[in-house]
């Protein structure tokens, strides 16, 4: 009665690809992370082609739209020539958030960069070494946590000075942390498992237990982490810059210190803190959307 | 029980040591010499000596490190830099604004996040859920900075509802004495009730903003938390156990689902402390809140060191008394800890 | 009149992954204070078929989307959820498999069987107590007024499924459903629950149902069984009966996969091949196919119904008379029950139909011959279901095996 092409119950399993390539197919088919993607996109095409995409260049003062007959250089509000406004300077608004991306990408992206390296070295090492260094780097870990986000970025801008490098270091010293956290508790609940003792009990070579166990294994919880680290260094960068610690030079285009610098317009020329504004909340929104895709997705015990 | 916080009040002591040696090392290694960089180049000779006699700089560093602890020990945590007043002083007398800010913060995020956060668990992949996973999503990326300035734009430029900076209406003549301004309008000898109610809920509304704008990350992390435990908890197999004993859902949810996922929310409102004392120093600078926050901005653009220095100091303590205390809570409320 | 009464149960799981077809249409009655055992492998139904019972599956995903439950007269199914409420604990009451995580950990003893008491019963919270402190002397536990005051982790194992039990028994329920009560057990303390169990539903004259993968729990405890297998009763007799004379291939299976001391001559331990069918897929034909060795082409295309072994009796539901029934169309005789395969000369099992050989040959070579593992290790101590061969005999000189993940 059955055709007999359906006549076994038993079904093969779903195709594997290995772990990264089930990781990215459960990312495509997650839509949150894929609207997070895309704004990323779109945020790294205008911080990379800024200055192809920008109308004009970020330190140009542009006369008033027409109609205008006050003597002041700005600000103005948005008007055809300049969709976002003119700050107080005359300057074309659209092009200095544009620009702003540049600068938030470079340094969201070098702060990660270095507090992943820091924070890995010292995990690595805690989590290899084990024993007396292990406690000791991870006391110091403990020290760096008690003093909260921003707070310790704080003590180190004064120690170091005001300046766009210094806010990144600092805030890649206060993210160092996490990852050194994240790395040996990896490592070490990887050392421990059965897995890997299964691979050492049939003989496989330290490399590639290190290769194909290990590192795989720790390393997914630091690509998720580090996603998410972009979404609060740029925030934590913009938030230094706006308490008046970020680029002292008044031309760079820091979101941060845009916000802080038109302050005094609230009540007349509000554009000028809601564009910057939703710049970096776009930002934020999309390498958070996107961390929870790669959480979700790399951790295939997390599928609904 | 009590062994368990001896160990953990000593598990946070070398922390707290560590901690004041890494604000102890900000101070020695600023560039040159130390008095003259606290200083500035300006400085007289006398007050030079003064302060590298002050920082022990001819002794040895360990010996510099002992003094400094030794002073702190004694309640001494230096002068301002600029007007010489004591630091301590200074920081309990605004203090209580950081307090009263971050309270109302941790009030909001917490008054909201844990029922938004039930209700998302028992509305588990519909749309309410959704949307409140989405929203805390997005307020977790919104800066504080951000929120406050779009909050005070909105409810008091825009719309006028709430007053957008300061703590009390300045034509208000309170007399401070503990310094929480909802404390201190009880507290006015001659003022009538009435005098006294509508000047707390004009304190009340001056805290609205900040607090909100304080407290929305924490909201968006304590809904999340929230969600998760119960959504963890209520699949447990004793939740089950609850069911096939004929109890009511009700019941069930009070008693054996919320007890359980208290646990983790509970040791996530420690952690928020953190967040909160860091982030009010942003929201007191956009509220023009007079705490301990604007207090270190200020110190920050007079490199008026001391006070960055000790209020990192104190604030590290803050946050690692809380979380003591909430760990201490925990154990209390799990009995796989009180009994272990 | 039949205590519980299921008729053509339909239960279904609705999942991202696709439809789990748990329970398939299952019938069977139970009689006031009979014990009836269900075995079978893990994901065969067993267990979804009591959860169904209590109206406890897993929400929203489970549903019971066929069939009636009627207990005592009354359509389950039909209650709303307070009525079902007030029922459960008072009327049935179950045990389940892990006492460490079937009790609240954050609440005492003390509490959690007061409130089941007074969810039940109007009675104030010292005679609740009173009441407690009996029933925990009942299930032998020492000092049971001080025990009151403990939380679940301070006790072991089984003192956590004793108290498991006193809870159940709290209301004296009309039926006991014990959900494999001892697969986290020691080996030592399996039998002193099972004992407990026995004496406390003999006593009472509770009805229970105990549900295992393991034959050797229910052979000493149970009067009936019913074998399931992919949510469907393939075999169903009185526990005698089953024992003496298995008439389905997969209990022949079961029985041949556990060592037996008293195995009698020419019975050999030999492995069921293969794991249970993918049940995202609607059955069509028999689920036991794949890994049966008594297969006809028949068995790949239809499945056949759960019928009496002696053809044309009439069929009895329950008690000491009841129909050995099986379904299969290709029953071993007693004889190859008893060796455990066929023994017909120049019988083989029937090939699939030839699209599936296609469809086998498109996977990959582990997944092609699902039972070649097992076949050639040829290691009992790696079959599921199944401990080291240490066990001792157990109640009907048949073997207590503790379970496969060792705790």
């Amino acid at each position: 009665m059955a055709a007999p092409s359906i006549a076994v119950t038993r079904v093969a399993p779903r195709a594997s690809h290995g772990l990264w390539g089930d990781a990215f197919r459960r990312l495509l088919r997650n839509r949150p992370a894929m609207v997070g993607a895309l704004l990323i996109v779109a945020f790294l095409l205008v911080a990379v082609f800024a200055p192809v995409l920008a109308p004009y260049p970020p330190n140009e003062s542009f006369p008033p739209p027409a109609g205008e007959t006050s003597q002041k250089l700005g600000p103005w509000p948005p008007s055809a020539a300049h969709p976002f406004g003119q700050d107080k300077q005359g300057r074309d608004e659209l092009s200095r958030v544009m620009y702003g991306a540049t600068v938030s990408l470079l340094a969201g992206l070098s702060s990660v960069i270095v507090g992943v390296t820091l924070g890995g070295l010292i995990g690595a090492v805690a989590g290899a070494a084990g024993g007396k260094v292990d406690s000791l780097l991870m006391r110091c870990v403990d020290v760096l946590l008690a003093m909260p986000g921003i707070l310790l970025a704080i003590g180190i801008v004064t120690f170091l000075g005001q300046g766009l490098w210094q806010i990144t270091i600092a805030v890649a010293i206060t993210n160092a942390p996490i990852f050194a956290r994240l790395l040996r508790g990896g490592l070490l609940s990887v050392r421990e498992s059965d897995y890997v003792l299964a691979s050492r009990s049939i003989g496989a070579s330290r490399t590639r237990l290190l290769t194909r166990h290990m590192l795989p294994n720790s390393l997914t919880p630091i690509i998720v982490a580090a996603t998410l680290a972009l979404a609060t260094a740029i925030i934590d960068i913009a938030g230094l810059g706006f308490l008046g610690l970020g680029p002292p030079d008044p031309r760079t285009p820091e979101w941060g210190t845009m916000l802080t610098d038109s302050r005094e317009f609230l009540r007349s020329a509000a554009y000028l803190i809601f564009f910057p504004g939703l710049a970096i909340v776009i930002t934020a929104v999309g390498f958070n959307l996107l961390g929870d895709g790669l959480r979700e997705s790399l951790d295939p015990r997390l599928k609904r | 029980m009590t062994k368990y916080i001896v160990r953990r009040l000593l598990g946070t002591v070398p922390v707290l040591i560590g901690v004041s040696i890494v604000v102890f090392v900000f101070i020695r290694l600023l560039p040159g010499d130390p008095a003259t960089a606290i200083l500035g180049q300006h400085a007289t000779a006398q007050r030079i000596a003064e302060m590298r006699e002050f920082l022990g700089l001819d002794k040895p560093i360990w010996e510099q490190y002992l003094i400094y602890v030794t002073t702190l020990l004694g309640g001494d945590f230096g002068r301002s830099i600029i007007n010489g007043q004591p630091i301590l002083t200074e920081f309990l007398t605004r203090m209580p604004a950081t307090i009263e800010l971050t309270a109302g913060a941790m009030v909001f995020a917490a008054g909201l996040g844990i029922p938004l956060g039930r209700f998302a668990a028992k509305r588990a992949q519909k749309w309410q859920d959704g949307s409140i996973t989405v929203l805390s999503l997005v307020g977790i990326s919104i800066p504080v900075f951000v929120l406050g300035l779009t909050l005070q734009y909105i409810f008091a430029v825009q719309l006028g509802w709430l007053p957008a900076t300061g703590r009390i209406d300045a034509r208000t003549a309170l007399e401070l004495q503990s310094n929480f301004v909802l404390i201190d309008v009880w507290l006015q000898p001659d003022w009538t009730f009435e005098e006294k109610l509508s000047a707390f809920l004009d304190g009340i509304s001056h805290l609205i903003l900040p607090a909100i704008a304080l407290g929305s990350i924490p909201l968006a992390i304590i809904t999340r938390i929230t969600r998760a435990s119960v959504i963890d908890v209520s699949n447990d197999d004793y939740v089950r156990t609850a069911r096939a004993k004929g109890l009511s859902e009700r019941r069930i949810d009070g008693r054996h689902v919320m007890r359980n996922a208290w646990l983790p929310v509970v040791t996530v409102l420690g952690l928020q402390v953190g967040g909160l004392l860091a982030g009010a120093v942003i929201t007191e600078t956009v509220f023009a809140w007079n705490g301990v926050g604007r207090w270190i901005v200020e110190a920050i653009g007079n490199r008026d060191y001391f006070i960055v220095q000790s209020t990192i100091l104190i604030f590290a303590l803050i946050f690692l008394v809380v979380n003591l205390a909430v760990d201490v809570m925990y154990a209390f409320i799990n009995p796989r800890i009180r009994y272990a | 009149m039949a205590l519980l009464s299921v008729q053509d149960l339909v239960v279904r799981f609705r999942t991202h992954e696709g439809t789990i077809h748990a329970v398939n249409g299952v019938t069977f009655e139970l009689d006031e204070g009979e014990t009836l055992g269900i075995v079978g492998e893990s994901g065969c139904g067993k267990s979804v078929t009591s959860l169904a019972l209590m109206r406890l599956l897993p929400k929203p995903a489970g549903r019971i989307e066929g069939g009636t439950i009627r207990f005592d007269g009354q359509d389950l199914l039909a209650y709303s959820e307070s009525e079902m409420r007030d029922l459960r604990g008072r009327e049935v009451a179950m045990i389940f498999q892990d006492p460490m995580t079937s009790l609240n950990p954050v609440l005492t003893v003390e509490e959690q069987m007061v409130e089941t008491i007074q969810a039940h019963r109007t009675i104030s919270k010292e005679d609740a107590r009173a009441r407690a402190i009996e029933l925990l002397a009942m299930v032998g536990m020492p000092q049971p007024e001080t025990r009151l005051k403990a939380y679940p982790h301070q006790f072991s194992g089984g003192m956590r499924q004793r108290v498991m039990i006193a809870m159940a028994l709290a209301l004296a329920p009309k039926l006991l459903i014990a959900d494999e009560p001892t697969t986290a057990l020691d080996v030592t303390i399996q039998a002193q629950v099972l004992e407990l169990l026995k004496r406390l539903t003999d006593d009472t004259g509770t009805a229970a149902i105990l549900i295992t993968h393991d034959l050797g729990v229910v052979a000493g405890m149970t009067q009936r069984i019913n074998v399931m297998y992919a949510g469907f009763i393939v075999e169903s007799a009185t526990t005698a009966e089953l024992f003496a004379t298995p008439a389905h291939p997969y209990t022949v299976g079961l029985l041949h996969s556990v060592p037996r001391l008293d195995a009698e001559e020419g019975s050999e331990l030999i492995p069921i091949e293969g794991t249970p069918p993918d049940q995202r897929q609607a059955p069509v034909g028999c689920p036991f196919a794949p890994r049966c060795a008594w297969r006809l082409p028949t068995c790949w295309e239809s499945n056949p119904p759960l019928a009496p072994i002696r053809v044309g009796e009439a069929v009895v539901l329950t008690g000491a008379g009841a129909t050995h029934r099986i379904a299969c169309y290709n029953p071993p005789t007693h004889e190859e029950a008893v060796a455990g395969r066929p023994l017909r000369p120049g019988f083989k099992a029937a090939q699939p139909p030839g699209s599936v050989t296609e469809a086998l040959a498109g996977m990959p070579d582990e997944l092609a011959e699902p039972g070649e593992w097992y076949a050639e290790g040829g290691d009992v101590e790696f079959l599921p279901g199944q401990g080291p061969t240490t066990a001792t005999g157990g109640a009907a000189g048949l073997p207590i095996s503790p379970d496969d993940d060792d705790r």
